[in-house]
């Protein structure tokens, strides 16, 4: 009997815990499909009165919330009416996700960071169409919002549904004093980039080039966007991007893994780069025990409180071009939207027109690092702009580096697999053809389940 | 007094109901609501669902990278059993068997990653396997075995072997306790009698101890079991996020990836539903292996 009751008991005490289990995966959500009616699909323009409250979401990632809560502060002095609500923090996408879930999202929304995708947003329907209302917007000094910007918004079907507010671009790093201390020479093609490998590699005794092995995107669009733009141009970027057949075993495609091949032969990939993450990579890159790392902008003001004293930062478009060809910047940038089912339409465009402003793009640069998207934002006298910063700028507006634009980013349904593979084979472990082979055939289900 | 059947009635009405209904909000309308969600192509973000049947099951068995995730869910379950049961019993039984003195010390010494959380050890773990300057490299370095040194959370076959250890570590403080529970209230005449018999402590250990302390060792085990099988993924997440390159992805980690970062959030709820028949499959095989007629006194 007692035997009996024993069992019971602990069958009782294993169901309810595997029950918990399904419990963790299936909530977050309620389940209604009827998302509160089609409570307005904002019309309006920014004409109308601009009052009552104004949500805010923004992701706090590597370039801090400095820059948001001085514009904000400012907004709600030209507006004294409008009550801003910010929510903000770096898992804040996750937190406002049963908002948007349930129909009752909150009005503006900076898409960065992890658990949001400006292409799935449109994709549900959840960002309102501004392709009407940017026509009339004007900056300040009169020109119209549209032809100021850096880098155009991104189209879907002709329409848009978002503005990109931050203009950062990916590239390599490397500690300027350290490679001045030891004559080392700043590569400008993959040949000269292989060179100073090889150098750093016997000077130092270092494997030179260290990237996040557990978020492999870091080497995706830090080496290997710019490297199919400067091989292949916007047309097989856009092609990789896209998923499109054939465009992985092109031969702009199967070169650039060539190189990339000779960086893993040569040894000059740190070996334990596949079990780190991009906080790891870049204190070891701090450390000297690396020379070269993939990464974006914000690293200078991620890692500020880890940066030894001494160090300098420098930025190089990844030299993965071939000799005699410029070298390649393909941006990256981070967009601002208003909610389709905002419910302060009017403040939110008033907020989202407010923040497009020089004085806030020159701001965003002494705060962040980082470039804001707009035209004619002189920074070279500017004393709190970080060095590297204007020399990107300079770079940018030089003509000698070649700008190359991406159409949207990679969806994650190919970025994670090929990720995978592309670790794979930075080990070492399969050779140009199988990769590409695999990129392919990632590529191929994509295609066919889209 | 005797109790009448309405107040019988109303007594177990009061105790009864509000567990039910606790029960039913947190586990029973998530559970269903997930089973629901399965059959739905959804974003996670979007308002809007398409119910798509069985699709996301059909998926489900297409999908490459499932069997490799069960398969390594149930490298870290047969592992971890055979881990920490090992040297929760050895400790158990060296902590009341064996008369040490500082007995107590090494109980709180043995306990003490249990009061950790996982996310402080996967970080401290994260350290110890560190390639530059980790605990395991530099000490193989000390004893002069350079050879032996790894990256070991970045190479593709020993970065699940690597999980095991910190999982073994953090689990073997409760499993201890429990079984030591069980070992002290074993009659000590019945060692006694042993002792006069001329058996071994290895055959007390046998013929006694295990036996009576098989329903704690059963618990043990089943526990484990479904600990892993459903948690797995908070460590692998937190030391190597699947990687590199899948190799240490399991079952909860995939679906985390999915619903979350694939805005899948239907597939990721067959993917829960397929964790949760996996459990109680395998609960039910081990519950028939473990039985075992208990030594009434």
């Amino acid at each position: 009997m007692r035997g009996t009751r024993n069992r019971w008991i602990t069958s009782a005490v294993a169901s309810i815990a595997v029950l918990g289990m399904v419990a963790g995966c299936g909530s977050g959500s309620d389940g209604g499909d009827s998302g509160g009616g089609d409570g307005g699909s904002a019309g309006g323009s920014a004409g109308g009165e601009v009052s009552g409250t104004l949500e805010i979401q923004y992701f706090v990632g590597g370039y801090g919330d400095e820059w948001w809560k001085s514009v904000i502060s400012d907004f709600k002095k030209e507006y004294p009416d409008v009550t801003v609500k910010q929510h903000a923090g770096p898992n804040i996408n996750k937190e406002m996700q049963t908002r948007w879930i349930s129909g009752n999202p909150p009005d503006v929304v900076y898409i960065d960071g992890a658990g949001i995708s400006q292409t799935q947003m449109v994709d549900d329907g959840q960002l309102m169409d501004l392709t009407e209302w940017m026509k009339g917007v004007k900056l300040p000094d009169g020109t119209p919002m549209m032809d100021s910007f850096i880098v155009p918004p991104n189209e879907y079907d002709g329409k848009i549904y978002s503005l990109p507010l931050i203009f950062d671009t990916w590239g390599t790093w490397y500690d300027q004093a350290w490679f001045e201390e030891n004559g080392w020479e700043v590569p400008t093609d993959f040949p000269s980039w292989m060179d100073s490998m090889g150098r750093i590699k016997q000077d130092a005794n270092i494997a030179p080039f260290t990237t996040a092995g557990q978020y492999p995107y870091y080497f995706s669009r830090g080496v290997l966007y710019p490297a199919f733009a400067a091989e292949g141009g916007d047309e097989l970027l856009n092609a990789i991007i896209d998923g499109e057949e054939g465009a992985w075993k092109s031969d702009g495609a199967i070169a650039v893994m060539e190189r990339v091949k000779k960086m893993v032969e040569a040894g000059y990939v740190d070996p334990g780069f596949a079990g780190i993450s991009h906080t790891q990579s870049q204190s070891n890159f701090l450390q000297h025990q690396n020379a070269y790392i993939p990464v974006g902008f914000w690293l200078p003001n991620e890692m500020a409180k880890d940066t030894p004293e001494g160090f300098e930062y420098g930025f190089m478009p990844t030299p993965m071009n071939a000799e005699g060809e410029k070298q390649v910047l393909v941006p990256d940038l981070r967009s601002l939207a208003i909610a389709d089912q905002a419910e302060n339409p009017a403040a939110a465009k008033a907020f989202v027109e407010f923040a497009f402003q020089k004085k806030y793009a020159t701001q965003f640069a002494e705060m962040t690092g980082a470039l804001l998207n707009m035209q004619g934002v002189d920074l070279s006298g500017n004393k709190n702009v970080p060095g590297y910063l204007k020399q990107a700028n300079q770079l940018i507006n030089s003509g000698d580096v070649a700008i190359h634009h991406k159409q949207h980013p990679m969806s994650s349904e190919m970025e994670l697999p090929i990720g995978d593979a592309l670790v794979k084979f930075l080990l070492g472990k399969t050779t140009v053809e199988q990769f590409t082979d695999k990129a392919a055939s990632i590529a191929k289900d994509y295609r066919s389940s889209n | 007094m005797v109790q009448s059947k309405k107040q019988r009635f109303l007594f177990l009405a009061f105790c009864l109901g509000p567990t039910l209904l606790v029960f039913s909000v947190i586990t029973l309308y998530p559970l269903v609501n997930g089973l629901y969600l399965s059959f739905f192509e959804w974003s996670g973000m979007s308002i809007e669902k398409t119910f798509v049947g069985l699709a996301n099951y059909e998926k489900l068995f297409n999908d490459p990278i499932i069997p490799q995730t069960i398969w390594h869910d149930y490298f870290l379950v047969v592992t971890k059993v055979i881990g920490i049961m090992v040297l929760a019993t050895y400790f158990a039984v060296a902590l009341t068997q064996f008369r040490i003195k500082e007995a107590p010390f090494y109980r709180i010494v043995f306990f003490f990653p249990n009061i950790m959380s996982v996310v402080i050890i996967g970080i401290l773990w994260q350290f110890i396997y560190n390639p530059d300057a980790g605990l395991v490299n530099s000490g193989l370095e000390a004893i002069g075995l350079e050879e032996w040194t790894q990256p070991w959370l970045g190479d593709l076959n020993w970065a699940l072997p690597s999980l095991v250890l910190p999982s073994v570590w953090a689990g073997i403080g409760l499993f201890m306790l429990l079984l030591m529970g069980g070992i002290m209230s074993v009659p000590k005449s019945l060692y006694e009698a042993a002792d006069l018999d001329g058996a071994t402590e290895w055959q007390q250990f046998w013929r006694i101890t295990v036996p009576m302390i098989w329903p704690q060792i059963r618990v043990s085990i089943i526990y484990i079991v479904i600990t892993t099988l459903n948690g797995s993924f908070i460590i692998v997440q937190i030391m190597t996020r699947g990687g590199p390159s899948s190799s240490t992805e399991v079952m909860g980690s995939y679906l985390y990836e999915q619903a979350f970062e694939q805005f899948h959030f239907g597939y990721g709820a067959a993917i829960g539903m397929m964790i949760l028949v996996l459990s109680l499959a395998t609960v039910a095989v081990l519950q028939l292996v473990l039985r075992r007629e208990r030594v009434e006194l």
